[in-house]
């Protein structure tokens, strides 16, 4: 089984609500993304909310467009591109957040992304906890998770927490521990 | 059988704001009849706010009126224009309307730049007229502090805001009034009379963190409820203000 099949399949198993950590290593990075937004998603017709604050949503953006995603349920919480001066173009399914060091402003904008898209269920990625990890202390970090998955429980959403296999530490393990339900690790069969 | 607790604060009716993160702060949203002070330095949403609350209470149904004192009305129109909930038929059926002080004044024959106690009583029958002539259930007054300019003493002050607030509250209708401060201001009114007199406090302002600078929101007091202390930062979006707790991180300097 492909690693794209084998997340989907396992996001399949878990009930409404649900806040999963998501083992990647970088080479299966778009096949994870892929499993999530083409496959899982589309299945369960959710809306889905993406937080990049690894790479610029217009590289993932890129990405969707050559793996023939449709985009019209895809929407991105971007906190990277500004602080790497790199806006180029603006998406239409994009909210630019001035840094990730701004973490309220991340709730709040998928807050909105949540009310505008009113009607459906909702998945929230957040791509990835190893990035946010480089602009926030452990503290703080552990403060936004905690909201922010508690808030997005009330709301009935999935989230999906990403974790790069290649910079895993004892802090991010024991952060993720406390708030999601389940780890899953992307790798095929 | 256990005798059934209680946990209710307050049984005061509540003026619902219709923004849903500061009716939570608020057990509810602001008891009716309330005057509260809606404070802040330039640029914190002051007016942004003011005018969802003064929306929210027109879809609902009730007549709210805006006394705009420092800004055109029809400028301030274009602010609300693009809220995802805005309807223009508000403006139409009368349920939402604009003031322009300075055309109440000129009305009036208030034309000195320093009022008298008597001109100060003139002012407030004046709004309380319109308050009642049109069942105005919201008003906002932006700003208080343009209104103070013209009052000069903290003994008019207090006798201005004293009479608007209890001859607005006997007609059922909460107010907010809108006051500006600088950035660098320990207190929560220019003139320090607004705040001791207001039953309510909600404190804007920015908060620079690390760099970042966020807006943030504070009830600092709401008599006749129990009511949150904690700092929240906000978003002014098409979808109405949005608010969530500030992070703390294990302390904060100055959060």
């Amino acid at each position: 089984m492909s690693v794209t099949t084998n997340v989907a399949e396992k996001l399949l198993t878990l009930p409404e609500s649900s806040a999963v950590a998501l083992q990647i290593r970088a080479e299966h990075y778009f096949d994870v993304i892929r499993g999530i937004l083409d496959n899982f998603a589309v299945k369960k017709e959710l809306d889905s909310i993406y937080i990049t604050s690894t790479i610029p949503s217009q590289s993932i953006v890129n990405a969707l467009q050559v793996l023939e995603i449709d985009m019209s349920n895809i929407y991105f919480v971007d906190c990277i591109s500004q602080i790497m001066m790199s806006m180029a173009s603006k998406h239409e399914h994009t909210i630019y957040v001035e840094s990730p060091t701004m973490l309220e402003n991340l709730m709040l904008k998928v807050e909105y992304l949540i009310k505008r898209t009113e009607g459906k269920n909702d998945i929230i990625i957040l791509d990835s906890i190893n990035s946010l990890a480089i602009h926030n202390n452990t503290k703080i970090l552990s403060e936004f998770l905690h909201l922010l998955v508690n808030n997005l429980r009330a709301k009935k959403a999935y989230t999906v927490i990403f974790s790069m296999e290649e910079y895993r530490s004892e802090d991010i393990s024991n952060m993720l521990n406390i708030v999601v339900d389940e780890t899953i690790v992307a790798a095929g069969e | 059988m256990a005798p059934k607790v209680d946990l209710s604060t307050s049984t005061r009716e509540r003026c619902v704001t219709g923004i849903q993160g500061l009716d939570n702060a608020l057990d509810g949203g602001i008891p009716r009849g309330n005057t509260i002070l809606v404070t802040g330095s330039c640029g914190t949403g002051k007016t942004t706010l003011s005018l969802e609350f003064l929306v929210h209470g027109a879809l609902d149904g009730e007549t709210c009126l805006f006394i705009s004192v420092t800004e055109a009305s029809s400028k301030l129109l274009t602010n609300i224009i693009p809220y995802d909930f805005f309807e223009e038929s508000l403006i139409k059926k009368g349920k939402l309307i604009f003031v322009d002080m300075p055309v109440v004044y000129e009305r009036l024959g208030l034309n000195k730049l320093e009022f008298s106690l008597e001109e100060v009583d003139v002012l407030v029958r004046a709004v309380a007229d319109i308050v009642k002539e049109m069942d105005v259930k919201r008003l906002v007054i932006d700003s208080i502090t343009s209104v103070c300019y013209r009052l000069r003493t903290q003994e008019k002050i207090r006798d201005f805001i004293l009479k608007i607030g209890a001859t607005l509250s006997s007609l059922g209708c909460t107010s907010v009034l809108v006051s500006e401060i600088s950035p660098a201001e320990e207190r929560y009114s220019l003139f320090g009379v607004e705040e001791a007199i207001a039953d309510g406090i909600i404190f804007m302002g920015n908060l620079e963190r690390r760099g970042d600078l966020l807006r943030t929101l504070q009830v600092v007091k709401m008599r006749g409820t129990q009511h949150s202390r904690t700092k929240y930062v906000l978003d002014l979006t098409s979808a109405g203000v949005l608010l969530v707790p500030l992070l703390k991180g294990g302390s904060v300097a100055g959060g």
